[in-house]
């Protein structure tokens, strides 16, 4: 595309040209041309106060930003650690072969497909989860990417989706609840919504379609509810645009007579139908009341996902119906600053970013600064791969959170806020907007909120794709239009933060809590959990769980708890081996010290943290040498080269990780990963590269047999590549579907003989095993 | 004010006051390598670290400021261990030379690279001078020396190694030449007596260093001529006899006595060591008398400390073969010279260490990929032969060999940050080494400066320093992470990204990554 000197001047013009608003501006040029060219940088740099050495120097940081023009379509090959633990590295080596990509390239020659690893999809329960443009695809396996590409193909330009209109309200029969997570509309759930309008077009119906939020069910996405005006709501599960009309039609009769008779005519074969016999499998309704459903839902406790599955994430007179806004009225009129933050402080509540600080604490710091000049962010810059807690309450409870950050606005004295959401997340990023539009017409933002004579804005800024930017300095530094480089502390932005003012910077889940116990007061908060970790977390349960999802427990909760009753156990009856806890942060706590309570300070003691609350199950399938390898490799590559220990300390630890996986470690480089992981922990500059090692020095401290097995050459779970070798056995029945998908032909063709897998050409992608039918295939 | 401990000692500062300033200023050394005073503190190196008491916290001391109560402990096993880790972590990902290999090899550590720039320039005087810090027979080793120094040029990869060993031989046979040869300065008589047994290579070196640091020394050997193994087991047509004796005249000629002819008897032995203030024993190998000396004697040789040469705690020191055989003539002849810093340390009262050696950056080979870089500071061409094998070079062919010379050292060897805390803190560069290296590269567009973002070490000075003088480009990071560069926005030269702080930048950069281009090159 040529580059026009008006259209960047026009968009220097529209965003600013402070230094300050290098990054708007720079992904309003990427929106424009896909890409950065340099043309228009220096463009920028002429017309605006912000300079060369700048403009490069963040272009550079954030993985947002693209110098090279990027493919028509996007795909997405979620890295997260669920899709991680699902194979997603396999299937992503082979979407590179079926695109003819060598291995420093990921546009295709043509120019129609860029292949990118992402950090989470937030789709994990559907792991391992590949995304083109907007279809995402779950459950997939290395040899269906072709199948996956032959689809996107024939669904390209096929979309033009109908408008959605809504039956009259005053006649409604019932309501039919869609869920818009982004786990349900990665699984389909527009479709779903489309098939429902148009049931109830064609049957007049008079039916509310409703869109709720995240019901954290998402093992069984994507999710329909029917609930009749008179009678029990039913919920149906895995549904598929198909079924809608069935479900539909067996709850509500349509209206005239005529419509219910045509109707049968065209639907003649379809009249009497129960679960049972609808053509899929996966396919069934769920009643609440069934045991498996209430033991998932029955131990959480919902405080920051109060009403989830219930309530329209946008529509403001509904949360006012449940008691929305009440709290802050109480706040705001009833209450003087310094009791607010007393309450909080009685709470008990302590930071839901990872590190814990008591929230109390926190707020006093700030509001004890002098100063009109203060600052409420809300850290909703995610970036743990297997943890979208963050995403589902801004997309999910976006007034929610709005409350919160009002509240502490008024608490700490500060008149402005600023919703810091990673730009990955752009449905998060509409409704949030969408919301503080609202919130300005019904006055619960701007001037004299709630006529309580408290002024408070609040402005969304979008994060461009760093996960260090969710420490707090480096989100600071990304708002001021800088690197994401942390700072040290002190000074703490509580003292010194945002534009050298103080700042107040809490976690999303932190935000929605407070709205809770603003509304029912800190006693209702602090009577859950354990006597140092308050409340409920919400966590992001995946992995090998037969039912994953995301889910609010209270602290204490034991992991065990949470695997086997909400979780309901490993799923395919293998053995429950650990379960990684928060993340890159965090540590693996193996299956004997799963009676361990989830909190704080119980965590920490077995070497993992609570980080941001991803969990992961993991079974014996899992090499945990890998499973450290993985986080490794994934702070290595986002952390921001700052401090020295961080820099190189990670990627040094990454290649002797890196090293014993391919089986060339030695017992010196297990001794030096473990020098080298205690120094990272104890020299890096701030906690992302301070937490780095715990993967590593969990994994060894539980597993270090593993380690020891991998110097040998042995890699117990089967899973480390170069260490494995694929065998066909007797079972083989000859029917050649493992050699017709063998991409280097290392399994020849032999029909009605046993196959054979020549182990020099053998690239372990393992395409033969999972399409053998007769699991004749092993891995030894 | 607010008032903190250090070390136990209770000290009161301003507010604000950072760390590491407050620790400097009690007279402690802090090393660090991206802090620039005046300049806002960015908190790269971690080389700085101190420890609270408390918490046992490492911190970095560059920018954490002084706060009321604070306990603080400077350095302890700890801090110096979490020094050193820094340290090596920078090593593992720096790439570059202090010390060119060549001089690295030499067993005399003789300043090749620069001896070579100036021979270039047709600078043969001032070459002779940089060669005799090192070597006293440059003439004589310029004939018979393998030179080991040519096994490990650099320039070898690329095409054949630099004609070290004859640029070396013409300084001499060009000093032997002149009118009036030179003679180096001497410093003042320090009264100081050095008796000297052998005559050979390491007797004549050891016997030269040490007279021109003042001390009076006397070359003693039984044969009547001086010279040793020179003499006796090198033919004249591979070295005259007269070369041998011009280069021992000048020896003689900052104020060695020679008395030859006197062979040393236990007797002989004890009375030296009493009437010289120290003894350097350089008998040679096969000196059969040594044995009778009562030196402590391991099967090969005389037993001494393998960097001082001192024989215990005695004023005796023993070089060249009567300490190990060696057919080396240079590596005698090194050692002779090393020993002069041992004796001289000795007979000053300094602790006795030895040569002073710092602590080198190196790197496997260069890889084809790194040629065309190097060859930027070099010409092409292969090497130059003499008209007839055993002839010297002459001046023209001198001056164009000697160009192509690599210049592989640094030009920041005296004020590298990083070499000076690497040798004081033992760091050892191969602990995080890493399989994969970076590629050298060299910018070389701006006239006053040189970058090698291979040696750099992301401290971000230069960053900080080209955005506040306002530079149209200057230096920016670019990227994130282990794979961050720095360098000049869009690819621009360093002449144009570098138009008024050129020369601030390479003085303030830590390491030889930038550095002025006239520096010693």
């Amino acid at each position: 595309m040529e580059i026009e000197i008006r259209d960047i001047d026009g968009i220097v013009q529209q965003l600013g040209g402070k230094r300050h608003d290098v990054i708007p501006v720079l992904q309003a040029i990427q929106e424009k041309y896909n890409y950065l060219p340099e043309e228009a940088l220096r463009r920028v740099c002429e017309i605006s106060e912000i300079t060369p050495a700048q403009i490069v120097g963040v272009a550079s940081f954030y993985s947002q930003f693209r110098f090279t023009p990027a493919g028509e379509h996007i795909i997405k090959v979620c890295a997260g650690t669920a899709c991680h633990v699902k194979g997603a590295g396999l299937v992503y080596d082979a979407m590179k072969r079926e695109l003819e990509l060598g291995k420093d390239e990921d546009t295709t020659t043509s120019g129609t497909y860029t292949i990118e690893k992402v950090n989470c999809l937030g789709c994990c329960t559907l792991a391992p989860v590949v995304q083109i443009d907007e279809v995402t695809y779950g459950h997939v396996s290395t040899s269906q990417v072709g199948t996956i590409l032959s689809d996107f193909e024939s669904q390209k330009g096929a979309s033009g989706k109908k408008k959605f209109k809504l039956a009259d309200g005053s006649e409604v029969k019932g309501e039919i609840r869609i869920g818009l997570g982004s786990c349900c509309v990665a699984s389909g759930s527009d479709e779903i919504r489309d098939a429902v309008k148009d049931t109830i077009d064609r049957n007049d119906l008079n039916v509310k379609l409703k869109h709720v939020g995240c019901v954290g069910m998402c093992h069984q996405v994507p999710l329909v509810e029917i609930v009749p005006a008179n009678g029990e709501p039913t919920l149906y599960s895995k549904v598929k645009a198909a079924d809608v009309d069935q479900i539909v039609q067996e709850h509500f009769q349509p209206e005239g007579l005529l419509k219910r008779l045509s109707n049968k005519l065209l639907n003649v074969a379809d009249t009497i139908r129960d679960d049972s016999r609808w053509m899929g499998v996966d396919r069934y309704s769920l009643d609440i009341r069934e045991k498996h459903v209430s033991l998932f839902l029955d131990k959480q406790i919902p405080m920051a996902t109060e009403f989830r599955g219930v309530i329209n994430p946008i529509d403001i007179q509904e949360y006012k119906s449940r008691n929305g806004f009440r709290g802050l009225a109480r706040v705001l009129k009833k209450m003087k600053p310094a009791e607010v933050i007393e309450e909080i402080t009685e709470s008990g509540i302590r930071g839901r970013g990872g590190g814990g600080f008591p929230s109390g604490t926190k707020w006093k710091m700030v509001a004890d600064q002098p100063g009109d000049v203060k600052y409420i962010i809300c850290n909703g810059d995610e970036g743990d791969p297997g943890a979208f807690m963050d995403r589902m309450l801004l997309e999910s409870y976006p007034y929610r959170i709005i409350e919160g950050m009002v509240a502490a606005g008024y608490a700490v004295g500060a008149p402005e806020g600023i919703f810091y959401i990673r730009a990955e997340y752009p449905l998060a990023v509409t409704r949030i907007l969408q919301a503080l539009d609202i919130c300005r017409e019904q006055g619960y933002l701007g001037k004299d909120i709630m006529g309580s004579g408290f002024d408070f804005e609040l402005t969304v800024y979008q994060g461009a794709g760093a996960f260090v930017c969710g420490e707090e300095t480096a989100l600071m530094e990304s708002i001021e239009g800088k690197r994401g480089f942390p700072r040290i502390r002190p000074p703490y932005p509580a003292v010194k933060g945002l534009w050298g003012a103080p700042t107040l910077i809490n976690n999303t889940e932190t935000f929605a809590q407070i709205s809770y116990i603003m509304k029912n007061g800190a006693g209702a908060f602090n009577k859950v959990g354990t006597e140092s970790s308050r409340g409920t977390k919400v966590f992001a349960l995946a992995g090998k769980v037969a039912r994953g999802g995301l889910i609010e427990v209270p602290m204490g909760m034991t992991i065990r708890e949470v695997v086997e009753e909400i979780g309901g156990g490993v799923a395919g009856g293998r053995e429950f081996k650990a379960v990684q806890i928060g993340g890159p942060s965090g540590g693996c706590v193996p299956s004997w010290k799963s009676d361990t309570p989830i909190d704080f300070e119980s965590l920490k003691e077995v070497g993992a943290m609570m980080g941001s609350g991803g969990l992961v199950v993991l079974d014996d399938a899992d090499c945990m040498v890998d499973i450290a390898r993985y986080f490794l490799t994934f702070t290595q590559s986002e952390s921001c080269g700052k401090c020295s220990f961080g820099r190189i300390g990670t990627k040094r630890m990454l290649e002797i990780l890196e090293k014993i996986c391919t089986g060339k470690g030695t017992e010196k480089d297990l001794e030096n990963l473990e020098d080298l992981a205690h120094w990272t922990k104890k020299g890096s500059l701030c906690s992302l590269c301070g937490t780095a090692p715990n993967p590593i020095l969990s994994t060894l401290a539980y597993f270090r047999e593993e380690y020891e097995a991998h110097i040998r050459g042995e890699c117990p779970a089967g899973k480390c590549k170069d260490l494995i070798k694929y065998e066909i056995t007797d079972d083989c029945i000859g029917c050649t579907l493992c050699a017709q998908d063998c991409p280097v032909d290392a399994i020849a063709f032999k029909p009605h003989e046993k196959h054979e897998v020549d182990n020099e050409l053998c690239i372990q992608c393992d395409g033969c095993r999972q399409v053998c039918p007769e699991n004749a295939v092993i891995v030894r | 004010m607010v008032k903190i401990k250090i070390d136990n000692i209770e000290v009161e500062v301003a507010e604000g006051s950072v760390l590491m300033e407050v620790i400097r200023d009690m007279g402690i050394d802090v090393p660090s390598m991206c802090y620039l005073k005046d300049e806002e503190h960015f908190t790269s190196c971690m080389v700085c670290v101190v420890k609270e008491r408390k918490s046992g916290k490492i911190m970095p001391s560059c920018s954490m400021e002084a706060a009321e109560g604070m306990d603080i402990i400077s350095s302890d096993e700890d801090v110096m261990e979490a020094r050193k880790s820094a340290l090596e972590l920078l090593l593992s990902e720096h790439v570059g030379d202090c010390e060119a290999p060549c001089q690295i090899t030499c067993p005399a550590h003789m300043d090749i690279p620069l001896m070579n720039r100036l021979l270039a320039e047709g600078k043969f005087h001032e070459a002779l001078v940089v060669v005799k810090k090192d070597i006293a027979l440059p003439s004589v080793l310029g004939r018979i020396c393998p030179a080991p120094c040519e096994g490990a040029c650099r320039r070898k990869s690329i095409d054949e190694p630099v004609s070290i060993c004859l640029l070396k031989r013409y300084a001499g046979d060009h000093d032997l030449e002149a009118d009036a040869s030179w003679k180096p300065e001497v410093a003042s008589d320090t009264g100081k007596k050095v008796s000297i047994i052998g005559a050979g290579p390491a007797g004549l070196a050891a016997a030269y260093h040490l007279a021109l640091q003042g001390h009076r020394c006397r070359l003693i050997d039984r044969n009547n001529i001086a010279g040793g193994s020179l003499c006796k087991e090198v033919s004249e047509e591979e070295l005259p006899a007269s070369v041998l004796q011009q280069e021992i005249d000048q020896i003689a000629a900052v104020g060695v006595e020679f008395s030859l002819g006197s062979a040393v008897n236990l007797a002989e032995f004890k009375k030296l060591q009493k009437s010289s203030d120290a003894l350097v024993v350089a008998t040679g190998k096969g000196e059969s008398g040594i044995a009778e000396w009562g030196l402590p004697m391991h099967p090969k040789g005389v037993e001494a400390d393998g960097n001082t040469y001192r024989v215990g705690e005695t004023n005796v020191f023993v070089v060249g073969s009567a300490l190990k055989p060696s057919k080396l003539a240079i590596r005698v002849l090194g050692q002779g010279k090393e020993s002069a810093f041992s004796v001289d340390q000795f007979l000053k009262e300094q602790p006795v260490k030895g040569e002073p050696r710092l602590f080198n950056s190196r790197f496997g080979k260069l890889v084809p990929a790194e040629y065309g870089e190097y060859l930027k500071e070099s010409v092409e061409g292969s090497r130059l032969e003499p008209a007839q094998k055993g002839d010297g070079l002459t001046a023209e062919q001198v001056m164009e060999e000697a160009a192509r010379c690599l210049h592989c050292d640094c030009r920041d060897l005296k004020s590298c940050r990083l070499r000076l805390y690497s040798d004081a803190y033992a760091a050892d560069q191969k602990r995080f080494k890493s399989e994969e290296r970076q590629l050298c590269t060299k910018q070389v567009q701006h006239d006053e400066m040189i970058y090698e973002p291979s040696k750099c070490i992301k401290c971000g000075i230069c960053v900080r320093l080209t955005a506040r003088h306002k530079e149209d480009f200057g230096f920016t990071f670019i990227g994130r992470g282990f794979d961050v560069v720095v360098g000049i926005p869009f690819n621009e030269s360093t002449a144009a990204g570098l138009k008024k702080v050129a020369l601030k930048v390479a003085d303030a950069c830590p390491t030889g990554a930038i550095s002025r281009k006239v520096e010693n090159k």
